[in-house]
C-alpha cells in the first residue's frame, strides 16, 4: 500500500509539473494560433512518406462494397483511405500526414510501425512464422513469462488466442466449467465480443443478433454520467447482488467487466462498484473476469491494467489490441488452480501462441518499459483531460469528459439538463476535425461520444493539437 | 505393373533402401517389395540452418508447464524444440533437419518463410500493420477479390476473421440468422472448433467440454472404412433426414461438414454424400456450409475446394489455417443474399482484415497459383498413395491407406477384419518416424491414424522418403 502511494505521489507529482511548464506554453500556443488565422497546425515531424502508387479511395471503395459484407461501415462521409503508419500519425494516399487520435480501436499501443516490434515480427517471420504448440518454440514461454511478471496476486498461468472475442469466450468456457454453473453477470453497455457466447455478454442492441444467448444477465450499469445513482458505486453494486439472488440459482459461473467501457463510450466504473460487487460473487461462487482488451498495456497511464485502479485482483484476465501493437493475438490469465479446469478435455488453438505474434507481444512490453509509456499515458492523458475539461466550460455541446491516461472520452449533448446526445452535431465535428488531421473514435449507445485512445507515445504537442482542433471544429458548429 | 515403374522413377541417390522382388505365392503375377534393414536417409537440401542461440528443450519445457498451463500437451515423449522452418523442413535446436509431414496442421501451404510470402509481410510491416476497416486500405479489398475469384456460383462476400474457429461461430451465426430456424446438424468424427460455440458441431469428446452447446444433431458419419454403411452415400444421407424429420421441427438452420476430415483421421466422406444431404437442408429451410479450413486451397490435387470434390455448391465456405502460410487468418464466404441478412445489425472484427495478413494472403493465393501446387500436390499425392497403398499390402498393421493429393492418412490396426484401433503401436511408431527425421501428425478418435498433410512443396523424393521411413520403422516393430 505504502509503495503504491510513493510511486502514485511521484506520478502525481511529475504531471503538476508537467503541467505548469505545459500551461505557461499553451498560452503561447493559443496566441500563435490566433496569428495564424485560428487554425490549429499539426506539430512537425520529421519524416517523409514513401510515395503512394497503389488504388485510389474510389476504386477500394468500389472494391469494398463488392466484395465485403454489406455491414461494414466508414469512418467520415468521404471515407480515408490509410496507407500508411508512422508512431502516432497516419498517411493517406496522398501523403497527407494525420494525428492518429483512435490508435486502430486502442490497438497500435507502441506507434504505428515502432521499429522495435517491427524488427522482431521481421526477424520472427524470417526464421519461423507457425509450427503450432505440439512442438516447442522459446517465443511463446518467454512472453507468456514476461506477461505473467506483470499481473498481481496468482494470475500466472497464460492462454494465448487471436483476438479479444476469443481470449472472452475461453474466459467465459472457463468460469463455468470451474463453477459448474452457467449464470454469467455482465453489464449494460459493456461489449466483449461477436461470438456466441461473447455476444450474450455484449450488452448494445445495435451489436447483439436476433439468435440465442443464453445464460447471462445485464446489471445496471454504474456509469457516472447518466446512471440513476450518479456516482454511487455500492447502490449500483446492489443491482447485481438482486439479479444473483432473484435471476440465478444464487451460484453463478462468474461476472465479466470492462474498467473503462470502450465501445459503450468510455464509462469508466463508478468508484467503489467492483469490491462490492466483487464480494457478492465470491459469496455466489463465481469467478470475477477482467476484460482487459482496451484499459490494459499501461494505457490508463495509473497502473499497467485498469482493474488495478478500481482496487480488485480479478480471478481471470482477458486482453488483446494492445498487446501487440496490431498483430492479431489475444490472451487469458488466470491462477493455476482455474487453469486445471480445462485438463478435462483437449482445448487448442491452431495459430494461438504462434512465434511471430508472441515474438510481437514480447517486444511490445519491452518498449512500453523501455520508453516510459505508462507514465507517458499518465502525464499526456492528465493533461489532455484537463484541456478538454477546460474546453467544457466553453462549449455547451459537451456535456462529459471522463476517463484516465490515454483512454479519454467527451460526451456530445445538445441540452446538458436532459443529457439529449448530439447525434449530428458529432459527425460534424469528427468530420471537421478529420479535414484539420485530427482522428478520433466514435462511441457510446447513441455515437454521440468521441473516444480519444491514441497510441502511447503522444506528446503534449499531439495534445494540444487535438483539442485545439475540436475547440476550433465546435466553434464553427 | 506399378510397383516396379515407382522403383525405376525414384530419382533419389541418397536413398540406400534396397529392395528384393518377391513373388507372391498366392497370386504369383503380383510382386511385392521387400526392404531390407538400412536406415533412409533425408533428401538432400541446400541450406544451412542458422546457428541457435537461445534456450534449450528443457528450459522451455519447464517454463511452459509453468506459465502455460497443464491442459497445453505437446507431441513426443521427448518434446521437439523446433527453431526454425524452411519450405517443407524444420530444423532443431541442434540444426538438425527434419521432413515437415503436417505443417504446422495443415497450415503452412507454401512451405515455411516462402521468400514470396515473407517479402509481403514484410513490405507491409513497414508501411502499416493495423488501423482496421473503420478507415480505407487496398490489401483487404484485393484479397477479398482474390478469393472470390476461387470460388464457384454466387460466393463473392468476404468476412474475414482470424482462426478457423471465428469464421465457423459465423457461419453458424449467419445460417441461423438467415433462416431464422435454431438447429444445426453436423458429422459425428467432425472438428469445426474450440470456442463454446463450435464445440457443439464439433463431434469427438476428447475436445467437447461439457458445456450447453444448442441445439446441434450429429448424424452418422459416412466413413467409407469404419462407418456402418461402408460406401455407400444414400443410407448415410437417409440419417440426416431422419434426424431432421424426428429430432426437429422440420426446419434447421444449416448443415456443416468437412470434405476431408482433419482432426478425425483424415476421413473422406463417401462419394456422392453431400449432394443428396445438401438437397435435403435446403428443402428445411437450412443452408449448407462447407468447412474447407483443412482442404481447401488445392490441397486436394483433383480440387481447389473439397467441396468441389463432392460437386456441390455449399452456401457459405470457411477458411484458416493455409490461407495466409501461418498468419493468424481466417475467412468466411457466402452470397450477397446471406451476408444481407448481417447488415441488419453491426458485426466487426478488431483484428480481421488488417493489411498484413490481407497482404500475406494474397500473396498466398498468388504463390499457390505460380507454382501449380495443385497438380503437384495431385501428382505428389497420387504417387504418395501409390507407394502406402503397396506399403499397406505388407504390413497387416495398415488398416486403411485413404485421402487425396497432399491430405492423406494412414489408419493403423492391430486386427483387420475386427479394425481394433492399433494406439499403441500408432504411438511407438510416431516416435521412430521422430527420430529417423520425419514429422507427422496424429489423428482420429483412437489416435491411430497418422496425418499426412505437408507444406505443398513436399515433393517426390519427400514422399519416398517418409515411405520409406515408415516402411523401416514398420519393419522394426
Amino acid at each position: 500500500m505504502h509503495k503504491f502511494a510513493t510511486s502514485l505521489r511521484r506520478l502525481n507529482d511529475a504531471r503538476d509539473e508537467f503541467r505548469r511548464r505545459c500551461f505557461s506554453q499553451l498560452a503561447q500556443r493559443q496566441a500563435f494560433i490566433e496569428e495564424s488565422g485560428g487554425i490549429p497546425l499539426i506539430p512537425a515531424f520529421n519524416y517523409s512518406p514513401p510515395p503512394y502508387t497503389g488504388p485510389t479511395a474510389e476504386e477500394i471503395f468500389r472494391k469494398r462494397k463488392e466484395f465485403l459484407s454489406p455491414s461494414m461501415f466508414c469512418f467520415y462521409k468521404k471515407p480515408l483511405n490509410v496507407v500508411h503508419g508512422k508512431m502516432q500519425y497516419l498517411f493517406d494516399e496522398n501523403g497527407r500526414r494525420f494525428l492518429d487520435g483512435f490508435g486502430g480501436i486502442a490497438t497500435v499501443n507502441c506507434g504505428h510501425c515502432h521499429p522495435d516490434v517491427v524488427q522482431a515480427i521481421i526477424n520472427q517471420t524470417t526464421t519461423l512464422q507457425h509450427s503450432t504448440i505440439l512442438y516447442l518454440n522459446h517465443s511463446i514461454t518467454d512472453f507468456a513469462a514476461a506477461l505473467a511478471a506483470k499481473m498481481p496476486g496468482d494470475l500466472k498461468v497464460v492462454f494465448f488466442t487471436n483476438s479479444g472475442t476469443e481470449a472472452n469466450e475461453l474466459a467465459m468456457m472457463i468460469a463455468r466449467l470451474y463453477t459448474g454453473c452457467q449464470d454469467i453477470i455482465s453489464l449494460r453497455n459493456a461489449y466483449h465480443g461477436n461470438a456466441a457466447g461473447t455476444m450474450g455478454a455484449t450488452a448494445q442492441s445495435n451489436w447483439k443478433f436476433n439468435v440465442v444467448q443464453t445464460g447471462v444477465h445485464h446489471a445496471l450499469n454504474p456509469d457516472p454520467y447518466r446512471g440513476v445513482f450518479g456516482s454511487d458505486g455500492e447502490k449500483y453494486a446492489k443491482d447485481v447482488e438482486d439479479l444473483i439472488q432473484f435471476g440465478t440459482s444464487g451460484h453463478v459461473a462468474g461476472f465479466i467487466f470492462e474498467a473503462i467501457q470502450g465501445v459503450g463510450g468510455i464509462v469508466e466504473l463508478a468508484p467503489n462498484y467492483l469490491p462490492s460487487v466483487y464480494n457478492s460473487i465470491k459469496k455466489a461462487g463465481g469467478l470475477v473476469i477482467a476484460d482487459e482488451v482496451q484499459s490494459g498495456f499501461a494505457r490508463t497511464g495509473t497502473n499497467f491494467w485498469g482493474f488495478q485502479n478500481q482496487g480488485i485482483v480479478p480471478d481471470i484476465v482477458t486482453m488483446a489490441k494492445g498487446i501487440g501493437n496490431g498483430i492479431p493475438l489475444g490472451a487469458v490469465v488466470t491462477t493455476p488452480e482455474i487453469a486445471k479446469v480445462l485438463t478435462r478435455r483437449s482445448y487448442f488453438n491452431t495459430f494461438g501462441g504462434n512465434p511471430v505474434c508472441t515474438a510481437a507481444g514480447h517486444a511490445v512490453l519491452k518498449v512500453i518499459e523501455k520508453e516510459k509509456l505508462q507514465e507517458n499515458a499518465h502525464v499526456v492523458g492528465s493533461y489532455m483531460k484537463e484541456r478538454l475539461t477546460a474546453l467544457k466550460d466553453k462549449h455547451e455541446i459537451i456535456g462529459d469528459v471522463r476517463g484516465r491516461g490515454l483512454i479519454l472520452g467527451v460526451e456530445l449533448v445538445t441540452d446538458r439538463k436532459l443529457k439529449t446526445p448530439a447525434k449530428t452535431e458529432i459527425l460534424e465535428t469528427m468530420e471537421m476535425m478529420k479535414d484539420l488531421g485530427v482522428l478520433v473514435g466514435k462511441g457510446g449507445f447513441h455515437g454521440n461520444v468521441f473516444r480519444i485512445t491514441p497510441p502511447l507515445c503522444f506528446t503534449k504537442e499531439d495534445a494540444d493539437f487535438l483539442v485545439d482542433a475540436m475547440d476550433y471544429s465546435m466553434s464553427k458548429l | 505393373m506399378g510397383l516396379q515403374r515407382n522403383l525405376l522413377n525414384r530419382k533419389t541417390l541418397n536413398n540406400v533402401v534396397k529392395t528384393i522382388w518377391v513373388s507372391d505365392k498366392s497370386n504369383p503375377s503380383s510382386l511385392r517389395r521387400f526392404s531390407s534393414l538400412q536406415q533412409p536417409e533425408l533428401p538432400p537440401f541446400d541450406y544451412q540452418p542458422v546457428p541457435y542461440k537461445g534456450p534449450l528443450a528443457d528450459q522451455v519445457f519447464e517454463k511452459r508447464k509453468k506459465y502455460l498451463g497443464p491442459s497445453l500437451f505437446h507431441y513426443y515423449q521427448k518434446p521437439l524444440n523446433i527453431v526454425e522452418g524452411k519450405m517443407q523442413y524444420l530444423f532443431d535446436e541442434n540444426g538438425r533437419r527434419y521432413l515437415d509431414a503436417f505443417a504446422g496442421i495443415v497450415t503452412v501451404s507454401c512451405g515455411h518463410c516462402h521468400p514470396e510470402i515473407l517479402s509481403a509481410i514484410e513490405e507491409q510491416n513497414k508501411l502499416l500493420q493495423h488501423a482496421t476497416t473503420i478507415y480505407l486500405h487496398h490489401a483487404i479489398g484485393d484479397f477479398a477479390e482474390g478469393l472470390a475469384a476461387k470460388m464457384p456460383g454466387n460466393l463473392k462476400i468476404v468476412y474475414f476473421v482470424n482462426s478457423g474457429t471465428e469464421a465457423n461461430e459465423l457461419a453458424m451465426l449467419m445460417a441461423r440468422l438467415y433462416s431464422g430456424n435454431l438447429g444445426m446438424i453436423a458429422l459425428r468424427n467432425a472438428y469445426h472448433g474450440g470456442s463454446a460455440g463450435t464445440i457443439g458441431l464439433t463431434a469427438l469428446n476428447t475436445w467437447k467440454y461439457p458445456i450447453p452447446q444448442g441445439e446441434i444433431h450429429h448424424v452418422v458419419n459416412p466413413n467409407p472404412y469404419r462407418g456402418v454403411f461402408g460406401s455407400d452415400a444414400s443410407r448415410y444421407a437417409q440419417d440426416v433426414q431422419d434426424h431432421i424429420d424426428h429430432g426437429t421441427s422440420g426446419r434447421v438452420a444449416g448443415f456443416i461438414s468437412e470434405t476431408i476430415q482433419g482432426v478425425g483421421g483424415a476421413v473422406e466422406l463417401a462419394p456422392g454424400y453431400l449432394k443428396p444431404v445438401y438437397e435435403m437442408v435446403r428443402k428445411a429451410g437450412g443452408v449448407c456450409i462447407a468447412d474447407e479450413v483443412q482442404t481447401g486451397f488445392g490441397r486436394t490435387g483433383s480440387h481447389y475446394w473439397g467441396f468441389q470434390t463432392q460437386d456441390v455448391i455449399p452456401d457459405i465456405v470457411t477458411m484458416a489455417k493455409g490461407i495466409g502460410n501461418g498468419l493468424p487468418l481466417g475467412a468466411v464466404v457466402t452470397t450477397p443474399e446471406i451476408a444481407q441478412v448481417m447488415a441488419q445489425k453491426i458485426q466487426f472484427n478488431t483484428f480481421g482484415g488488417n493489411p498484413v495478413c490481407s497482404a500475406g494472403g494474397l500473396a498466398v493465393l498468388r504463390v499457390l497459383d505460380k507454382e501449380n501446387r495443385q497438380k503437384h500436390c495431385s501428382d505428389v499425392g497420387s504417387h504418395l498413395i501409390g507407394r502406402l497403398k503397396d506399403l499397406q499390402q505388407k504390413f497387416d498393421l495398415i488398416g486403411d491407406v485413404r485421402g487425396r493429393g497432399l491430405m492423406v492418412g494412414i489408419e493403423l490396426v492391430t486386427d483387420r477384419k475386427e479394425k481394433t484401433p492399433a494406439k499403441a503401436e500408432t504411438a511407438v511408431l510416431f516416435e521412430k518416424l521422430r527420430e529417423l527425421g520425419v514429422l507427422v501428425g496424429k489423428g482420429g478418435l483412437h489416435g491411430n491414424v497418422f496425418r499426412i498433410k505437408p507444406p505443398m512443396c513436399f515433393n517426390k523424393d519427400d514422399a519416398d522418403f517418409l515411405v520409406d521411413a515408415l516402411d523401416y520403422s514398420m519393419s522394426k516393430l
